[in-house]
């Protein structure tokens, strides 16, 4: 809700982002920090940073799939190899511009879900989320089986650094704007997309898809446009993943990968694409702190596995998937608002 | 021709082994509407406390089978009145992820405890496969196919004609109208969890028997998530006929398709199928044509 004092006086106004002042003040005052960030911190923390801003490409896509328009998707990581793959195939053997890959990689994950997303206009529920676990495995087998000259099989595909008129992205510090930029590009995206008819459609589909049938709204259309745009943003974000990590394997789309994004979506809070960015935070940094102190639990404490790291970070996020779901299952975001309203009105309870 | 045969007896009864840990799914499903993700985790924790009982409790066969079903029952309780309870009522959506959730965390919590390591599985059934003239038929899964039969009869009586098993089809069904009849939500879905569990375990047994040990057996949870659609998630005796299709389908891709393409197609194959019972027929071949269609 807004402050109060603030009315919208038309239409424009009233869908406007920025509401206020001192959210455009804060907004410039993040995205400063933001490209002031190498100067700030040291080079292990860029790592992270990078990984952050990759990652919420990719839950701000599952976010609009499953958050708005209400579609479960356990294949993200999946949609996120198939941007991945053909990010390094197309730059390792044609030698194509990171300008022109990173949205083809996109189109090619758009067209993978989309294909997965006309099963949705016939099932709904679980069994969807069955479909997508189905596309999660599927994509395992093709990259394992097809002939190992097309996709590299199980040894991995190495992809060469991004180039622009001579300028290599190689150290962190350059992947790191190179993401930042597409990040932004994506999340500005994304709440355009919010806001446009397809958006409401997206949000009256999930909230009652009769109900939005009845109103008019092509409810098979739309849920498949839900996987479209979500397996593109995964496949912009298993773009930039590829030109950061210069090697793509099969190994880094598992299935562990999606939920690691439903659960950013779930902690940040469904229906929200600044939640999903929360989300991403949280997630990323519990991870960044176990890989960090797992090694030294590992020494001082013996009787556990050997595999501390990984293991604690099933424990974790399964743990506040669960939590989440039966404390909060609207998120971090939905609390941030009560807090935040109730901030505005006081001292009126409502 | 002998080998055909014998590739057909194998498929199916690896087919019935798939029902088995599928019957889990259904049994969870069929009396309290969770479709529960974390199967193939509940095979595994089932496997390491018959390991546990046996290997390091020391405790005869006899004796460590029934401790490994009671302890198995009690995780499947505890599971289910930490997480389940409290989102009786709640929307479909949040009862996936919460399985999905539990998969991860019941995988984390089996590595920290027992570690990534390869451990020998204690010898349940007899090694030495069944000859009949020249076709070789393990033994555990022979045993383990009888088991599923046996279960899925059994189950399916109960679940169709006994007064309590038909209470928990109405919690199956809806849980506010069942509640409001009268029927303990609560106690079916515990009932449903601890029997699940129960039946993982067997599910170890059989799959596991005298073979190795390792996290990587969970794979049998998602493995046997074909059958139970291909069933119809409310149908237990339909597992059997669905399982060995799909087994039988599955071995013949592996034996015969997998040599002349040169990949492991016989691996996908099931969720191939399973790709089009969703499309296809959603209610699968037995199941209630509640499912919504859009």
């Amino acid at each position: 809700m807004d402050p109060s004092g603030i009315f919208p006086t038309s239409y424009r106004a009233d869908r406007r982002l920025v509401r206020t002042r001192w959210q455009a003040v804060c907004l410039a005052l993040f995205l400063v920090v933001m490209l002031a960030m190498p100067y700030l911190v040291s080079g292990r923390i860029i790592a992270v940073l990078n990984m952050m801003l990759i990652s919420a490409v990719i839950a701000v896509g599952l976010q609009i799939c499953t958050g708005y328009a209400g579609q479960i998707n356990l294949g993200q990581a999946a949609f996120m190899g198939v941007g991945a793959y053909t990010a390094s195939i197309l730059a390792s053997k044609t030698g194509l511009t990171f300008l022109l890959t990173i949205p083809l990689a996109g189109f090619a994950a758009a067209l993978f879900g989309f294909l997965f997303g006309l099963t949705a206009t016939r099932i709904k529920g679980f069994y969807l989320a069955l479909t997508t676990l189905a596309a999660q495995f599927i994509f395992h087998f093709a990259v394992l089986n097809l002939p190992s000259s097309w996709l590299g099989g199980s040894n991995g595909v190495t992809v060469p650094a991004a180039e622009i008129f001579g300028l290599r992205f190689v150290t962190e510090t350059q992947q790191f704007y190179m993401n930042l930029a597409v990040a932004a590009i994506m999340i500005a995206g994304a709440f355009g997309i919010i806001r446009s008819r397809f958006g409401r459609a997206f949000i009256a589909v999930r909230d009652d898809d009769v109900a939005a049938g009845i109103m008019g709204i092509n409810v098979a259309a739309t849920k498949a446009n839900a996987f479209l745009i979500g397996a593109f943003y995964a496949g912009v974000g298993g773009a930039l993943w590829a030109y950061m990590i210069r090697f793509v394997g099969v190994d880094q789309f598992t299935l562990f990968h999606s939920i690691f994004f439903v659960a950013m979506i779930i902690v940040g809070g469904m229906g929200s694409i600044v939640g999903a960015l929360v989300g991403v935070f949280v997630i990323r940094t519990i991870q960044e702190v176990i890989a960090t102190v797992g090694p030294n639990i590992a020494d001082s404490a013996s009787f556990l596995g050997g595999d501390i790291v990984f293991a604690g970070m099933n424990v974790i996020l399964g743990g506040v998937i669960a939590l989440f779901m039966i404390l909060e299952p609207k998120g971090v975001m939905h609390r941030w608002n009560i807090l935040k309203s109730s901030y505005r009105i006081w001292p009126f309870p409502y | 021709m002998v080998y055909f045969i014998n590739d057909i007896i194998t498929g199916a009864l690896i087919g019935l082994l798939y029902a088995l840990v599928a019957m889990g799914f259904v049994v969870i499903y069929r009396a309290s509407k969770v479709f529960n993700f974390a199967q193939g985790e509940l095979v595994i924790i089932g496997g390491f406390i018959v390991w546990f009982t046996t290997m390091q409790l020391g405790l005869s066969l006899w004796l460590s089978i029934p401790l490994s079903l009671v302890l198995a029952g009690l995780v499947g309780y505890l599971i289910e009145r930490i997480f389940l309870t409290k989102l009786i009522g709640e929307s479909v959506f949040s009862m996936v992820m919460v399985t999905v959730g539990l998969l991860i965390l019941l995988r984390g919590v089996v590595l920290l405890l027992f570690g990534a390591s390869v451990r020998p599985f204690p010898i349940i059934f007899p090694l030495k496969p069944l000859l009949l003239g020249d076709m070789l038929i393990p033994m555990n899964l022979l045993i383990g196919g009888i088991i599923t039969i046996v279960a899925a009869v059994g189950l399916s009586w109960f679940f169709n004609w006994t007064r309590s098993g038909l209470r928990m089809t109405a919690v199956a069904e809806d849980h506010v109208v069942a509640a409001s009849m009268g029927i303990s939500v609560k106690g079916s879905i515990a009932f449903a969890w601890i029997l699940g569990a129960i039946l993982s375990t067997i599910g170890a047994m059989i799959f596991l028997s005298g073979k190795s040990l390792t996290f990587l057996a969970s794979d049998i949870g998602f493995a046997a998530l074909p059958v139970a659609l291909f069933a119809g998630l409310e149908s237990i005796g339909g597992l059997v006929l669905a399982g060995i299709i799909i087994g039988v389908i599955q071995s013949l891709t592996t034996n015969y398709l997998d040599p002349i393409i040169g990949g492991s197609l016989g691996s996908v194959v099931p969720y191939i199928i399973m790709l089009a019972i969703l499309l296809i027929r959603p209610t699968g071949l037995f199941g209630w044509r509640t499912i919504e269609r859009v």
